[in-house]
């Protein structure tokens, strides 16, 4: 397959979001190893809102790359 | 800490994030590394993070949770309290609630948002634990409601035929008349502070 410009681009947009939605998990890791009230509110507050703007990203990536081809 | 398995979970999940991270560029030009990458990058983090944050909902209506505020440790030790009047004596040493959640079974309300009532009231006491201050004297943000009370006792037997009883049910279903004018005493701090405790032989 090709790996020209535009796969250049989306591959930069999703290791964005891997790189937000991996630091979402550790946020969560890091919250279930030191588990208190705080870090209860820290994981739900902060750790899975960081994973979901993770997906909502590659999601936009993808889609921003289907519109660069035409696709969309 | 939470279970072995949530933390292996995430573990894991962390490290396919990682291994998809260093072969995004490869994986991005295919239909299939797509797929892989949408899997690996955003449902299996989602699906931790549900997994992760239910768990924590569940771990927190537990007496451990509730307990592991150190403010809160004198009312975890008015459960053992030696005095069968005690409410929250009597009902943990008997049983009458599942000890796991006893906090959360008496504390929390029964109407259709009283989970998410009771859970955003945890908010408040975590504000009050790091950043507002702890009152002097813990107290309840409003009337402890008969309804919690009837939530079980209800229709009980012991409970609608006890000639005390009788006599006020209508005024206590209204509202009108509260349990706790005769049950007075919820969590006994004075035989805490006595240290006069019950214990199962």
């Amino acid at each position: 397959m090709s790996t020209g410009e535009p796969n250049d681009k989306v591959a930069r947009g999703i290791r964005r979001a891997a790189l937000v939605a991996g630091t979402g998990l550790v946020v969560q890791l890091a919250a279930a190893l030191h588990w208190t009230p705080a870090m209860f509110i820290v994981s739900a507050a902060v750790g899975a809102p960081l994973v979901v703007a993770g997906g909502v990203m590659f999601l936009v990536a993808v889609w921003r790359n289907m519109r660069d081809k035409g696709a969309v | 800490m939470l279970p072995v398995q949530l933390i292996v979970a995430l573990v894991v999940g962390i490290a396919i994030a990682a291994l998809l991270f260093r072969g995004t560029r490869a994986l991005a030009g295919q239909t299939v590394g797509r797929i892989v990458l949408l899997v690996g990058i955003v449902g299996l983090p989602l699906l931790l993070s549900v997994g992760n944050v239910s768990y924590g909902v569940h771990e927190s209506s537990t007496t451990r949770f509730c307990l592991s505020c150190h403010e809160m440790q004198r009312h975890g030790k008015s459960l053992f309290a030696d005095n069968p009047q005690a409410l929250a004596a009597a009902h943990y040493q008997n049983r009458r609630v599942d000890r796991e959640t006893v906090c959360y079974s008496c504390h929390k309300d029964y109407a259709m948002f009283g989970d998410v009532t009771a859970k955003l009231n945890g908010l408040r006491h975590v504000w009050a634990h790091y950043i507002k201050g702890v009152p002097a004297k813990i107290e309840l943000y409003k009337p402890y409601p008969n309804s919690n009370c009837l939530h079980c006792h209800d229709d009980a037997r012991r409970f609608v035929d006890s000639p005390v009883h009788r006599p006020l049910l209508d005024a206590m279903y209204a509202g009108t008349t509260s349990c706790l004018s005769c049950h007075r005493i919820a969590h006994d701090m004075a035989k805490v502070d006595a240290e006069q405790f019950w214990q199962a032989r």
